[in-house]
């Protein structure tokens, strides 16, 4: 952050910040707005946390302006926020539902991209407290109610609704199932909660069980989702690179991963325009190619490199992607 | 779309497909950006084997001088020069893709290789839920002439998405459209920033 700017060095942060927001609503031009927002967000959230709590609501607000941008940007700040302090989920959460009834399509999606990652702080919230009060339970229910909706907007008859959909379901699953020691962990993901951090003992709020049912649930609908037979080219090959990514972090799965692909290879939607079908297959070969990389596909390296070979990959290309195993690990897997 | 789209144009070394495209769009008044995806900027040389390659922060304008104290006349013969002056009058340095950091809403590639290298890229990069992006290949072949009509094509693209009024939801029936209108095949596929 460049703190240079309008001699920003020599303002308390408080004062600062009540400037830019009062900039924010006196500002016309929505890129210039969404500017001033960033940077109170910046210093709220990392350079004095200690004024969160005091400007949340005026940040909040602004989820009633006219323009998406601005829109946009406040949903974001509820994200980072609310990794931050979780308590502040409580706050969020209501005007979730009120968004996701906005006119406008993108500001659905981005709070359906949004929800994915506001659930895994809400069950990390839940699960690191001694005591469940009333503010969590409600706040869990409302975001138990807010992932049934976008589970139910699979079916959305807008198909960049369904795209962001299927988008959110590949969080909401890597939440919902456990790590195994081949999953293969983005950085970026390392530290988020999974089902293995779910305590098996009674829990006011969470039962493991219930969560893993759902995690299960949700897997069936993304193959449903996946097999379905007027499925668009663009949903498609996003709940490819779903599953893919899933798969790799969750190994396990991978046995129904690697079906669900050889029966798609042979069944393409039928509804697929001849250029549709050459993105498909060529996404396809490189799904295939990325899950032969997996340490977790060893077992089943003949059935992915026959796909590959009919997708029309070369000997070098499939040598290049077979992971080098050393003979012990082999006798283990 | 109520928005202005936000545009990528992508070739190999960000010289002459892209920048054909950014010039034909810029003017026009879309808010576009052209990048390489390529490790180098290479140009034609004096032979075929002997190509001329740089780094991506070498200027347009220092590579027009390096040529024109190489080789004025080939140079100047092959059109190579002419386009470098058109490129430095647009932006100063050839960019990469894979450097930029920027969110944009629809990616045109030039080539498959170049759409393969872009994938690969969102692959590496640090999957974030903000934001989708479409990623499209049209074949435009890599000389004078097959630049400019690419540039066409690409603007007429860029003016049916643009006209969209919820581009993820049109997008498919609309590429459908100027596939057959202009007899090319394209590569589609969304990515998540």
């Amino acid at each position: 952050m460049d703190e240079d700017t309008s001699g920003a060095n020599d303002v308390p942060t408080h004062d600062r910040v009540v400037e830019l927001l009062n900039n924010a609503s006196l500002m016309t031009n929505d890129k210039q707005k969404v500017n001033e927002l960033k940077q109170v967000q910046e210093l709220i959230i990392h350079k004095d946390p200690a004024l969160l709590d005091n400007f949340l609501d005026e940040m909040l607000g602004f989820q009633n302006d006219r323009s998406v941008e601005v829109k946009r940007a406040v949903i974001g700040f509820m994200e980072e926020a609310c990794k931050h302090d979780p308590e502040i989920l409580a706050k969020v959460v209501a005007n979730l539902p009120v968004l996701l009834q906005d006119e406008n399509v993108n500001i659905q999606k981005r709070v359906i991209l949004a929800v994915g990652s506001l659930y895994k702080e809400a069950l990390r919230w839940i699960v690191n407290t001694k005591k469940v009060t009333d503010t969590m339970e409600a706040t869990w229910k409302y975001m138990e109610k807010l992932t049934k909706n976008l589970l139910e907007m699979l079916d959305s008859e807008n198909d960049g609704i369904r795209t962001h959909c299927v988008k959110f379901l590949e969080s909401y699953l890597l939440t919902l199932t456990e790590r195994t020691l081949d999953s293969e962990i983005p950085k970026k993901q390392e530290k988020d909660i999974t089902l293995d951090q779910i305590p098996k003992k009674e829990h006011k709020l969470l039962k493991r069980e219930d969560l893993e049912k759902k995690g299960t649930k949700a897997i069936e609908l993304l193959l449903d989702f996946l097999g379905s037979p007027h499925i668009s080219s663009i949903n498609l090959m996003t709940c490819m690179t779903t599953l893919t990514s899933f798969v790799k972090q969750r190994p396990q799965f991978m046995p129904k991963a690697i079906q669900a692909f050889e029966v798609l290879h042979v069944n393409l939607p039928p509804t697929l325009a001849k250029s549709q079908v050459s993105s498909v297959r060529k996404h396809l070969k490189t799904q295939m190619l990325t899950l032969l990389k997996h340490i977790g596909s060893y077992n089943y390296q003949t059935q992915i490199t026959t796909l590959l070979t009919d997708l029309g990959a070369t000997q070098s290309e499939v040598m290049k992607a077979m992971p080098k195993i050393d003979s012990s690990r082999k006798r283990k897997l | 779309m109520p928005d202005d789209l936000y545009i990528a144009v992508v070739c190999s070394s960000n010289q002459n497909r892209s920048m054909e495209a950014h010039n034909f769009l810029n003017k026009k008044g879309y808010r576009v950006r052209s990048f390489g995806s390529g490790s180098h900027v290479k140009l034609p040389g004096s032979a075929a084997d002997k190509p001329n390659i740089y780094d991506f922060n070498t200027t347009y304008d220092e590579m027009y001088r390096d040529l024109i104290s190489k080789n004025p006349e080939l140079y100047t013969q092959n059109g190579i020069l002419h386009m470098l002056d058109r490129n430095r009058r647009i932006k100063p340095h050839p960019e990469r893709f894979q450097g930029c950091k920027e969110k944009f809403d629809v990616i045109i590639t030039c080539e498959e290789r170049v759409y393969d290298q872009v994938i690969e890229d969102f692959d590496s990069r640090e999957k974030g839920t903000e934001k989708a992006v479409h990623v499209l290949n049209i074949n435009i072949t890599d000389n004078h002439e097959d630049a400019t009509i690419g540039a066409f094509m690409i603007c007429d693209l860029v003016a049916m998405l643009q006209d969209t009024e919820d581009l993820d939801d049109e997008i498919d029936e609309q590429l459908q459209e100027f596939e057959h209108k202009c007899g090319r095949e394209l590569l589609h596929i969304v990515q998540f920033y």
